[in-house]
């Protein structure tokens, strides 16, 4: 599990390095993580739990929240996603955050 | 097809109507709250709906009777339009009644562009495109297949299928229009602004043309805050209608505006015109700016844009003085220069300079409307390619949207990856992108194009298949989500107000039949009547409002929506400079380099709009081509006279990519360096019966250079030669 952090935290600073770089780009495969979050996160957010969307947070927010998502609610339901998963989540989310340059439309 | 909900009006309604109008009050210039307007007799039906003769969605009131409209009324109750119907909206019935109307599915028998159709059962039409569609999936991945559609009620199921179908390249209409000023105004605000025009003071309106492009609410309500003792200054190379009713009218060079808005913020800062509590508080960068156009003095100004330099001085000092409640208006259409985001930034950074961002008389933040989204889930597809074909090109282009021009470009050379499939709804790129023999070659360069329009679009003449779609007056659509800027934010419908004429079908139920060809179908499942249910699950009132008043209207906060909140940009606060751009290496304030300079007998074009037409959609129109048979090429006497041309003689306008024949309009009305001409005509479908052989087309005209951060056209670039056509 420290393992999993370590990498985790590892792209994630990576993200944030190309993010800062680039200029909508994250580390991990946003396109896929439209797709991995539509699939594992809006199956609760949008019906029984909030409404959720890229744009509902900031980049820092977003950030802030995946720095350890053992706090989150929903860290039971996330069990089994893979860490190149989850960074792909974050990647979409981060990358189309409410300050981000292109904020998400909800699709 | 779904029965009609909409209104119908007894002659007791129409008497408590009247008693309304009587007793009612104005409100900001429109009739008082009256339902439903007079009818002559018992025979007659009215029905609610939403105007699709532009972007705008106006409401109206259709009024049938044995089946036949045969007026369209404004429909009072809706505030974003202020109960008006302009000329286009007038015209809808003319669409309805097009003889021009496709009316079948066609099947091209000839060569591409030739004009030789085959008329096709639906089925077949149907089992075609999903066939070609496979292949081209299986052969290319799904993104060798292109999805565009313009702006649409209808469009998000095209969105919708693209993406379940697996593919990235989906364009809007937008890329042709106004994303660079989305990509301005939102890199300095974090959203893009309406603006408050009706309780403004003062209106500086550089390149807009609110009394002829009309938009609602600003249109009327600018007129509305004139009377009230706004002033408005224009700045156009054109005397357009708005520059006639215009306190002041300045013929600026064109694509000289960057650097007269840097002069008025050198005024407003260096002479401390703006309030320093405010811009410190909401902010970021007032240091680096003041800096910055320091080097911008309005003599330098005045040497560029051609307004004498103590003109500029005066407008800064007037614009400061009537602050909070002036401003630059954003405008719509910033499609012009090759650094009009730029440009649109520097109009951006004076309305933060005025202090007007979420105040009354300024620019607004969008208002809660309340409709929701409607989720779906699409498949994943490992075979597809990374990213947009038109992808790393410029660094601000919006994911959602794309880039037209640098698509085609993309399409053209088969780099990164080959396209060979498109698919097209109510977008017209042949006339309206610019450089129409690239657009030709692209539609060559298709193995299957799907065109699914009303009429017989110069796009859908380069078609394989033409889909015949109902107009909007014989369809259902989803609900739509609009805020007329202070006038309201709010929801609309529509509904068939009469049956359909032909054996069309809307896009959506075209899209479904596809989607279930390819096994798609559980991505497509779902009625109309379902799908607005989900759209409206957090409005439970607004079915009823919209079946009694053909608007639902959500009283949420107009002004102070900021409060207590953070800006949706990098620092959180408005960026005058932005860190974002400096990290791409872009300049994080707007830096001025002139425009290129007009060799002698040479001309700039410059594009826009007339109040009655919308471009090539409209011009085809039987009512309002009796206003504006063709277009003409706006000449200056001066210009004229040396090349020895009259009012009325047909001229050949030459650019770097083409030509194209019009007659001449000698008129003092623009600037001598500068030629004006209108958009829609010329066209190459065989299909329009009423402007065959009319005018020219600026698509065949214009070069296709685009916008550097956001990749939106450029098409005020063109510098044209005019050459009078001797008669044979």
């Amino acid at each position: 599990m420290k393992r999993k952090a370590i990498i985790f935290t590892g792209a994630l600073l990576l993200t944030l390095a190309a993010v800062s770089m680039a200029f909508a780009f994250g580390g991990g495969n946003g396109r896929k993580g439209k797709f991995l979050y539509r699939k594992s996160c809006r199956s609760c957010h949008g019906k029984t739990a909030s409404d959720l969307s890229p744009a509902t947070k900031t980049q820092a927010e977003w950030t802030a929240l995946f720095k350890d998502v053992s706090k989150l609610p929903c860290n039971k339901e996330w069990q089994g996603l893979p860490d190149k998963d989850l960074n792909d989540i974050f990647t979409y989310l981060h990358d189309y955050a409410k300050d981000s340059p292109t904020p998400a439309k909800c699709s | 097809m779904a029965s009609n909900k909409g209104a119908s009006l007894s002659r007791r309604d129409f008497f408590k109507a009247s008693g309304l109008a009587v007793g009612g009050g104005l409100l900001g210039g429109l009739a008082p709250s009256v339902a439903k307007a007079a009818v002559p007799d018992s025979k007659w039906e009215s029905h609610f709906s939403a105007c699709d003769m532009c972007f705008n969605k106006c409401g109206l009131v259709a009024r049938v009777r044995d089946g036949v409209v045969t007026k369209l009324d404004p429909n009072p109750k809706f505030l974003k339009s202020r109960g008006m119907l302009c000329a286009r909206g007038n015209a809808g019935i003319a669409q309805l009644y097009d003889p021009d109307r496709l009316k079948h599915p066609l099947i091209r028998v000839g060569d591409r562009g030739e004009g030789k159709w085959q008329r096709i059962p639906w089925d077949e039409a149907l089992d075609m495109a999903a066939r070609k569609m496979q292949e081209i999936r299986k052969k290319y991945t799904p993104c060798g297949h292109l999805f565009s559609a313009g702006a649409d009620l209808q469009t998000q199921f095209v969105t919708r299928f693209a993406e379940v179908y697996g593919s990235y390249n989906i364009t809007s209409h937008e890329s042709l229009c106004l994303l660079s000023g989305t990509r301005g105004f939102l890199d300095t605000f974090g959203e893009v602004p309406f603006a408050d025009v009706l309780n403004s003071r003062y209106v500086i309106m550089a390149g807009a043309n609110r009394f002829e492009a009309l938009v609602t609410p600003d249109s009327m309500d600018l007129m509305t805050a004139m009377k009230d003792g706004c002033k408005l200054v224009v700045l156009d190379p054109r005397f357009t209608k708005t520059a006639a009713l215009a306190h002041e009218w300045h013929p600026i060079r064109p694509g000289t505006d960057m650097i007269f808005m840097l002069a008025l913020m050198h005024i407003i800062i260096g002479e401390k015109l703006f309030d320093p509590e405010w811009i410190a508080e909401k902010t970021s960068g007032i240091e680096k700016l003041t800096e910055h156009v320091r080097q911008y003095t309005p003599q330098a100004a005045a040497d560029q844009c051609g307004i004498p330099r103590e003109d500029i001085v005066r407008i800064a000092r007037e614009l400061a003085e009537a602050a909070p409640r002036s401003m630059v208006y954003p405008g719509r259409r910033t499609s012009d220069y090759e650094n009009s985001t730029q440009i649109r930034r520097s109009f951006a950074l004076v309305n933060a300079l005025l202090g007007n961002w979420d105040r009354p008389g300024g620019l607004l933040a969008a208002r809660q409307v309340g409709l929701k989204g409607v989720p779906y889930d699409p498949p994943w597809y490992d075979e597809n390619p990374d990213d947009r074909v038109d992808a790393h090109k410029v660094p601000g282009m919006f994911e959602h949207e794309g880039s037209f021009v640098i698509t085609r470009d993309a399409v053209l050379k088969g780099e990164p990856y080959p396209i060979k499939g498109w698919f097209v709804y109510k977008t017209n790129p042949l006339v309206n992108a610019p450089n129409r023999k690239k657009s030709i070659e692209m539609a060559k360069a298709m193995e299957f194009m799907t065109v699914v329009d009303i009429t017989m679009s110069d796009t859908a003449w380069m078609a394989d298949l033409v889909l015949p779609a109902p107009s909007y007056l014989e369809r259902q659509d989803p609900c739509s989500g609009l805020q007329g800027s202070v006038a309201c934010a709010c929801v609309v419908k529509r509904d068939p107000v009469v049956e359909p004429l032909y054996k069309t079908r809307p896009v959506f139920d075209i899209l479904k039949s596809i989607a279930d060809r390819l096994e798609l179908g559980e991505h497509f499942d779902f009625s109309m009547d379902e799908y607005r249910d989900q759209q409206l699950r957090g409005l439970p009132d607004a079915m009823d409002a919209l079946d009694r008043d053909g608007v639902y209207y959500n009283p949420s906060k107009v002004y102070g929506i900021y409060d207590g909140r953070i800006y949706k940009t990098t620092s959180h606060k408005i960026e005058l400079y932005n860190k974002r751009y400096e990290q791409m290496g872009q300049d994080p304030m707007p830096v001025y380099t002139p425009p290129s300079s007009v060799p002698e007998n040479h001309f700039r074009l410059v594009i826009g709009r007339n109040a009655y037409l919308t471009h090539g959609s409209t011009c085809n129109n039987a009512m309002l081509h009796e206003l504006v048979p063709e277009n003409e090429l706006w000449l200056h006497p001066s210009a004229a006279t040396k090349q020895g041309i009259d009012t009325g003689d047909t001229v050949l306008v030459s650019s770097a990519v083409g030509q194209g024949e019009i007659k001449v309009r000698v008129t003092e009305k623009i600037r001598e360096d500068t030629v004006y001409m209108l958009t829609g005509f010329g066209p190459l479908s065989k299909g329009l019966s009423l402007i065959q052989d009319s005018g020219a087309s600026i698509a065949d005209i214009l070069e296709d250079r685009f916008d550097t951060i956001s990749g939106n056209a450029s098409m005020h670039e063109t510098i044209v030669s005019v050459t009078r056509k001797v008669p044979a």
